[in-house]
């Protein structure tokens, strides 16, 4: 009895230490998940972003790169090769001339890391308007050492064109020296105007836009106080344009304007409601202050097409 | 008979030449707009207007004046397009018609317009009445006429103040300058009296056309608003009568073997179209009321009835049981294949085209209730604007915008005249002096 006992007390002992090993050390399988990086943005932001202004004319081409105001020195043809290159001298001696860029560039074997040459044959072949300031970098603090080390190592052997080509090693430590064959952008540094933003934009920047809501806000104030008038029904294209100009503290300057005009017999009674309704809704002293440059001046479409549907 | 005013101190030039001033200097500081947004909705609130009396010139004439702003509030409010505000609320008394109202007074009450007017009574003993509308939020005047008319006729200038107040404000044309013309029913349910009365589309000026020995049913107006024809039984089958309003005179429409009922006018006024009975069919037939010659436009056997003429004369919608029971049906105006356009459940009746021609008006009969209701020309779009125990007989307003109908709410009462909007709302009880049925709306009178 006793022996049966301990047996048993043996056994499930065991097999109690057995599943604690077995299957608690088993990692769970699941699969790690993965993972999407978004951002969240709000209505607000999203309409700042793709918001432009109608009215701009459109911009031809950007406005060349300026750091530093200087003597305008304008590059006549950015694109075009730099033949005298007198401050990038080898410190080391070196024996071979300098080589083509194009000549070094096409018999690049496969064989090598996709990424890193790929950018250095573009770079050398069409230098972009525009300088890459991390280049810039790059560059002044690689350029007295590194630039001829790597001249002399990998054009060399390729110019002889020979069956057994010797693969040019790539170095991840030299990217930077690979980075500096590009240099053309240098003399465009300085021009008489300095420009940080190529594109048009407002005096205030885009901090003084509105946002969504305020626009929200100033249109269902207008809904709220446009009394449609029913002879409208009929008129489904019939749109009344009004421009609106506010004071400060959101009461009208002068009276708003017809901006548009239709042949329509009920346009009139239309433009009237519309004029109407601007006069009597106002002050809009909900819009904010801060940025009345936004809100100074506005163009409102009256279009009853969502009164009248069916 | 009307003259346009001008506004007084040469004001319109004034603005003009401010508005010129300010338009330029806007130009000149030009920046652009940065911001556009649309309003797409907007509210269906009343209008809220104010209509002070009218100033009169003496004593008598200051009755009148007062007479007729009251009309054009009452046409106004029951319109449900204007809000019109109570007389007492009134911070300015308008004691002058030429000069400026003082704006500021009646924005303060809210007021988004405002008529003002004024009454004088003329050498040869006629009425002058002038009024302006001003729009009170730019202090504009919309507009001003000048009317002259005969004392007694002073309600009918009160319609067309209100009708001119109603376009200017609404973009629609109106439609207080009109009459009605219905059944008038007296006298005990198994005895009634049914006489043909004209009146005013306010219930006023209520005159009967027939003394009430012949049954009479569905007058309907000619578009010269000097005739109505109608059916009366008088001695043996119904007949289609011809009844000139001013002279009283009357003359039966053909003269067809068996009963001709459910007479209507074609939109020149030059035709009749009926159902003339034959056998257990009847059908449809034109006749044009010069020549006397007839035309027949339907062959079925099956009931063809109630046929009405689209605005434009093309078209003609009729109700038919050729499919069954009760359905409307279109066909060209000059005989054709009919389609038919109303596919719900239960029957549809008295289809009636709106004057603006965008809707057919109908009863509907089902599930024990009769409705009026309106679908666009092809059947579309169905509506019903009003259901109950009786509703039949629906007229459309001559701008098409509000139709007028009978309900009967059965028991021991008897039937009265109702009006509604095209959108359902707004339902109004037209006064009558007794019962009323089978209302017909007049053409706009001026």
């Amino acid at each position: 009895m006793k022996a049966g006992w301990t047996i048993s007390a043996v056994l499930h002992a065991g097999v109690l230490a057995w599943g604690l090993v077995a299957f608690a050390t088993r990692p769970l399988n699941a699969p790690p998940p993965e993972f999407l990086s978004t951002d969240i943005i709000s209505a607000a932001d999203f309409s700042q972003i793709t918001q432009g202004v109608r009215t701009a004319p459109k911009a031809e081409a950007p406005k060349p790169l300026v750091e530093k105001i200087g003597d305008d020195k304008p590059v006549e043809n950015p694109t075009a090769k730099v033949v005298d290159k007198p401050e990038i001298v080898a410190t080391a001696d070196q024996a071979q001339p300098k080589p083509e860029p194009e000549k070094k560039a096409e018999p690049k074997p496969p064989t090598q890391p996709p990424a890193k040459p790929e950018p250095k044959q573009a770079f050398a072949k069409e230098p972009e308007p525009k300088v890459d300031p991390i280049a810039e970098a790059l560059k002044k603090d690689n350029k007295p050492e590194k630039k001829p080390e790597k001249k002399a190592e990998t054009p060399a052997p390729q110019k002889k064109v020979e069956p057994p080509k010797p693969q040019p090693k790539f170095d991840a430590t030299r990217i930077a020296a690979l980075l500096d064959k590009r240099d053309p952008q240098r003399r465009a540094a300085t021009g008489s105007t300095l420009s940080s933003t190529p594109s048009l934009g407002t005096e205030t920047g885009r901090a003084a836009t509105l946002t969504q809501n305020e626009l929200d806000a100033l249109r269902a104030r207008l809904r709220q106080c446009w009394n449609v008038p029913v002879g409208l029904a009929d008129a489904r294209d019939l749109v009344v344009t009004v421009r609106i100009q506010f004071k400060q503290d959101g009461s009208l300057v002068g009276e708003p304007r017809v901006m548009n005009s239709a042949s329509h017999p009920a346009f009139q009674v239309a433009s009237e409601s519309a004029l109407r309704a601007i006069r009597s809704c106002a002050p809009y002293s909900f819009l904010p202050v801060a940025k009345y440059e936004a809100w100074k001046d506005v163009i409102v479409d009256f279009d009853p097409r969502d009164m009248f549907r069916g | 008979m009307t003259v346009t005013l001008q506004s007084p101190l040469g004001f319109t030039r004034r603005r003009l030449l401010a508005l010129g001033a300010a338009s330029a200097s806007l130009l000149a500081s030009s920046a652009f707009a940065q911001v556009r947004l649309d309003v797409t909705q907007g509210n269906v609130a009343p209008l809220v207007i104010a209509i002070p009396d009218f100033v009169g010139g003496t004593p008598g004439d200051a009755e009148v004046a007062r007479g007729i702003s009251q009309v054009i509030t009452a046409n106004l409010r029951r319109s449900g397009l204007f809000a019109p505000i109570d007389p007492a609320a009134f911070i300015e008394k308008i004691t002058s018609f030429d000069t400026f109202p003082r704006f500021p007074d009646w924005k303060a009450i809210n007021a988004q317009a405002l008529v003002t007017g004024r009454v004088t009574r003329q050498a040869d003993g006629r009425l002058k009445v002038e009024f302006r509308l001003w729009d009170v939020s730019s202090g504009q005047q919309l507009t001003g006429q000048q009317y002259f008319t005969s004392p007694d006729n002073w309600r009918r200038i009160a319609h067309i103040v209100s009708d001119a107040a109603y376009e200017r404000l609404t973009g629609e044309k109106g439609y207080f300058d009109t009459r009605v013309v219905f059944i008038d029913e007296t006298g005990a349910k198994e005895r009634r009296v049914k006489r043909l009365a004209i009146m005013d589309q306010d219930g006023a000026n209520v005159r009967y056309l027939t003394r009430g020995e012949d049954l009479v049913l569905t007058p309907r107006f000619s578009p010269s608003t000097q005739e109505i024809t109608y059916m009366s039984y008088g001695q043996g089958d119904p007949r289609v009568f011809l009844l000139n309003i001013e002279t009283g005179q009357r003359e039966i429409v053909g003269n067809f073997p068996g009963m001709t009922f459910s007479p209507r006018f074609s939109p020149t006024g030059q035709q009749v179209i009926m159902s003339l009975q034959q056998g257990p069919n009847s059908n449809i037939f034109a006749m044009d009321l010069q020549s006397k010659r007839t035309t027949r436009l339907t062959d079925t056997a099956a009931i063809d009835t109630a046929p009405c003429y689209a605005p434009d004369g093309a078209n003609i919608c009729f109700e038919s049981d050729r499919g069954g029971r009760p359905q409307i049906y279109v066909m060209p105006a000059s005989g054709g294949q009919a389609k038919r356009i109303s596919f719900g459940d239960g029957s549809y009746s008295t289809p009636v085209w709106s004057p603006r021609g965008d809707f057919i008006a109908f009863t509907k009969q089902g599930g024990g209730q009769f409705a009026i209701g309106i679908m666009k020309p092809d059947g579309s779009g169905e509506r019903l604007l009003t259901s109950g125990y009786h509703n039949e007989g629906p007229t459309f307003a001559p701008n098409g915008r509000v139709l007028m109908f009978f309900r009967d709410p059965g028991g021991a009462g008897g039937p009265s005249l109702y009006s509604v909007d095209v959108t359902g709302r707004n339902e109004q009880k037209i006064p009558t002096p007794a019962f009323a049925s089978d209302p017909a709306w007049s053409p706009l009178l001026s």
